[in-house]
């Protein structure tokens, strides 16, 4: 760790003020900031809510039932990111639909589904096309593509998501946002100043232990002084016009739209969807899909939970049904989970403090 | 969300490039960057080069305390 | 003889017998190799370790050996691990039909290659060819006995606060050579697999040390796995230095694409060994010199806090849990 970042750390322990509430909207943050023992160093006063970051948290049930059925019944083969294999659905989850023959294909980028389909022209493949706005320029490439070259066995399943009405709705949950740097990547950080105008505060934070120490410590201070504010704390990555052809090609691929965020419900103009000039690229369309409510646990608090309403452990079903070997909210399927993260690491040492102090 | 990794650009062309992570090797798309040329480093996501990087994250930090001392 | 494996080579008639003098016969020849229906075999007084594994790989050749080299050393190592030295095995084998001659040649010849450095004979089989597609090129499980040293006495329960953890090599090579060999992530490294068959590297600890704890064997589930078996079987905590802990910088950097931890990749040839403190650097010494083991390395250590638990300290100085094996390794990307 180099010194700047010590004196971050520094700043962080020593820190005395008022309690602060920073959410990391970050899945990938939260995974790091769990993977390097962030919360073990900080103050009893900054919490660090773990909200709504994670694409597989927010994903809603109805999402995993129309991908099943498109796998199961219209014997599409399924590409998609590691992440979504294990999330349930009302009834089964991709894992479960593979041991019932359906073909699901896990990827590294949108582009090798788009290749698949491109190589096995008589094959049916549909990507689930989760994600921010980091993921969804891949997307956009693959079905451009698609488009182009006249790949017409190729689809997308659609559930992508914008930030910044997210954060518009999250106001009040945090003093703060840790911004997930590489959506800013793509996106610049215009977006973020003009909600620093409205009272919404925020750093763009890295994933290195330094980047986010300094990001934490650039927070605290900020709220301490208590003006609005807004920085940009990953300028080594995120400039403030952001990825201009990458904003282009969503633009041209796809269209916002209204997005059910699971746990938070709808968000108006929080999604995006494929376009009329895409629409046969939507698998929605292709497949003609009815609309799909999907039946979660209805005892489940991950709504709460990722709007730093609730612990994991106020939730009546974590820990005795819900866990990360047999998960029932969104939350504890991926690693990055607030409940998976909290279930292994608070819980576990909570459980084994209270044994050792047994013995 | 989106797992980043860092790498150096070995070869671009037609708009893919191949990157090198300490030894791993592949091709990503280059589509989203303008300009980009061998030599250049870059964050990778989900099989797209998603930035240039500029600095390392020593020299970002010193930038970034530099804000608040 | 045929250029392929066909279902008459398992029918038990002339083309089995030719398959098993030509190939088999023919590579694994020692004097107490069976015709008959078993083997005979000499017992000397003392204890014996059993232990039987199957294999299936797909792909069965990867940079760094087969899954005929993977099956001796498989087994060879589980029961090296006893503290026994391993002296015979049985092999069976399922073969799907079509599979080339040539490419079970090469098989049986790693395997006889493997079992000669080890000293282990090869001592009785069995050969079935299924139909195609009933199985993925073949599968094989060996068997295998050693003989216990009369002074080994070692067991994932018998950790104990205070001792070092050590690894006797780079952990995850085996897992990431298989998931580059697969081809599903278009990703391209130069990583060979660790399989190896570590007889020797136990049978050096033993005789650098006469107080080893655990010696365990990191296959499928990784060095994470092992350590959370570990754990959980002496009733203990261990904690993990994030930044001793082994890896090849190419195996780090598919995992960073692919968002996985190097502790959850297989291996197959490095073990876990739990030692007291006192006996660290004879037992380091003793690995350094092996063939296998040359960047073996303390990663931790036993510690009577958090038992059942796996804790890492990190590059910042703080504490963070292991996250607990998962089952199935899944790239995370979003």
């Amino acid at each position: 760790m180099n010194e700047q970042a010590l004196k971050a750390k520094a700043i962080i322990e020593n820190y005395s003020g008022p309690e602060l509430r920073i959410m990391e909207v970050c899945g990938t943050h939260t995974h790091e900031i769990f993977r390097m023992g962030i919360r073990s160093i900080l103050p009893e006063n900054v919490n660090l809510i773990s909200g709504p970051g994670c694409p597989v948290c927010v994903t809603p049930v109805g999402f995993i039932d129309e991908a099943l059925m498109l796998a199961l019944e219209k014997n599409v083969t399924i590409c998609t990111f590691g992440d979504l294999v294990r999330v349930p659905g009302s009834e089964t989850s991709l894992a479960g639909a593979r041991s019932q023959g359906a073909r699901v294909q896990v990827v590294y980028s949108p582009l090798d589904a788009y290749e698949l389909a491109r190589d096995n022209p008589d094959e049916q493949v549909c990507f689930l096309a989760v994600g921010f706005e980091t993921t969804t320029p891949a997307a956009c490439i693959a079905v451009d593509k698609a488009r182009e070259n006249g790949v017409d066995n190729f689809t997308l399943l659609t559930a992508n998501k914008t930030m910044v009405n997210a954060y518009r709705a999250l106001k009040g949950s945090a003093d703060a946002f840790l911004y997930p740097g590489h959506v800013n990547a793509i996106t610049g950080t215009s977006a973020c100043e003009k909600l620093a105008e409205e009272g919404i505060y925020g750093v763009v934070a890295g994933f290195t232990a330094s980047e986010l120490l300094t990001a934490i410590a650039v927070t605290i201070t900020r709220l301490t002084e208590g003006k609005p504010f807004f920085e940009n704390c990953y300028p080594r990555v995120v400039t403030r016009e952001g990825s201009v052809k990458g904003m282009r090609l969503m633009e041209k691929v796809m269209e916002p739209c209204d997005a059910e965020w699971r746990g938070l419900g709808v968000i108006p103009d929080s999604g995006l969807r494929l376009n009329d000039e895409y629409r046969n690229f939507d698998a929605r369309f292709r497949f003609d899909i009815p609309e799909i409510r999907g039946k979660g646990n209805p005892a489940c608090r991950c709504g709460d939970v990722l709007q730093g309403k609730c612990r994991p452990s106020d939730c009546p079903l974590f820990g005795k049904v819900c866990t990360p070997q047999h998960a029932v909210g969104s939350c504890m399927v991926s690693n990055e989970g607030t409940c998976s993260a909290y279930y292994q690491y608070d819980f576990i040492l909570q459980q084994a403090r209270q044994q050792a102090a047994q013995k | 969300m989106c797992v980043g990794l860092s790498a150096r650009v070995v070869k671009v062309k037609d708009g893919t490039a191949v990157i090198d992570a300490s030894g791993a090797r592949r091709e990503v798309s280059a589509e989203l960057i303008e300009n980009l040329n061998p030599g250049d480093y870059v964050m990778v996501h989900a099989g797209a080069a998603i930035a240039k990087i500029t600095s390392d994250d020593d020299e970002e930090s010193a930038v970034v305390m530099e804000k608040i001392q | 003889m045929d250029n392929v494996v066909t279902l008459a080579h398992g029918a038990g008639g002339r083309q089995t017998s030719e398959l098993i003098d030509k190939v088999f016969g023919r590579y694994f020849a020692n004097p107490d190799l069976t015709a008959d229906d078993a083997a005979v075999l000499d017992v000397d007084k003392g204890r014996m370790a059993v232990s039987t594994d199957g294999f299936i790989v797909s792909p069965y050749e990867f940079p760094g050996g087969n899954i005929g080299k993977l099956s001796i050393c498989g087994t060879v190592n589980d029961i090296s691990c006893m503290g026994a030295r391993p002296k015979y095995l049985t092999c069976s084998f399922v073969i799907e039909e079509g599979f080339p001659m040539d490419k079970l040649e090469e098989i049986a010849a790693s395997m006889a290659a493997t079992a000669k450095e080890v000293g282990v004979e090869i001592v009785a089989g069995d050969t079935k060819v299924a139909g195609k597609g009933q199985v993925d090129g073949l599968f094989i499980t060996t068997t295998g006995i050693g003989e216990m040293l009369p002074e080994a006495n070692t067991s994932g329960a018998f950790a104990k606060p205070g001792d070092a953890i050590i690894v006797t090599r780079d952990i995850g090579r085996h897992g990431c050579t298989i998931l580059l060999a697969r081809n599903d992530f278009a990703i391209d490294a130069d990583v060979t697999s660790d399989c190896a068959p570590l007889w020797e590297a136990v049978e050096s600890m033993l005789d650098a040390s006469k107080d080893i704890h655990v010696i365990r064997d990191a296959t499928r589930g990784g060095v994470g796995t092992v350590l959370y078996e570990i754990a959980g079987q002496s009733n203990v905590g261990i904690r993990l230095d994030q930044e001793k802990i082994p890896v090849d910088p190419a195996v780090k950097g598919v995992c960073g694409m692919l968002g996985l931890e190097p502790l959850y990749l297989a291996c197959e040839g490095a073990l876990v060994v739990v030692v007291p403190k006192d006996d660290v650097p004879a037992v380091l010494d003793a690995l350094h010199r092996g063939k296998y083991t040359s960047n073996a390395a303390v990663i931790g250590e036993v510690v009577d806090d958090m038992p059942g638990s796996v804790m890492m300290r990190t590059e910042i100085g703080s504490e963070t849990l292991l996250s607990q094996p998962a089952g199935e390794l899944l790239p995370r990307i979003c």
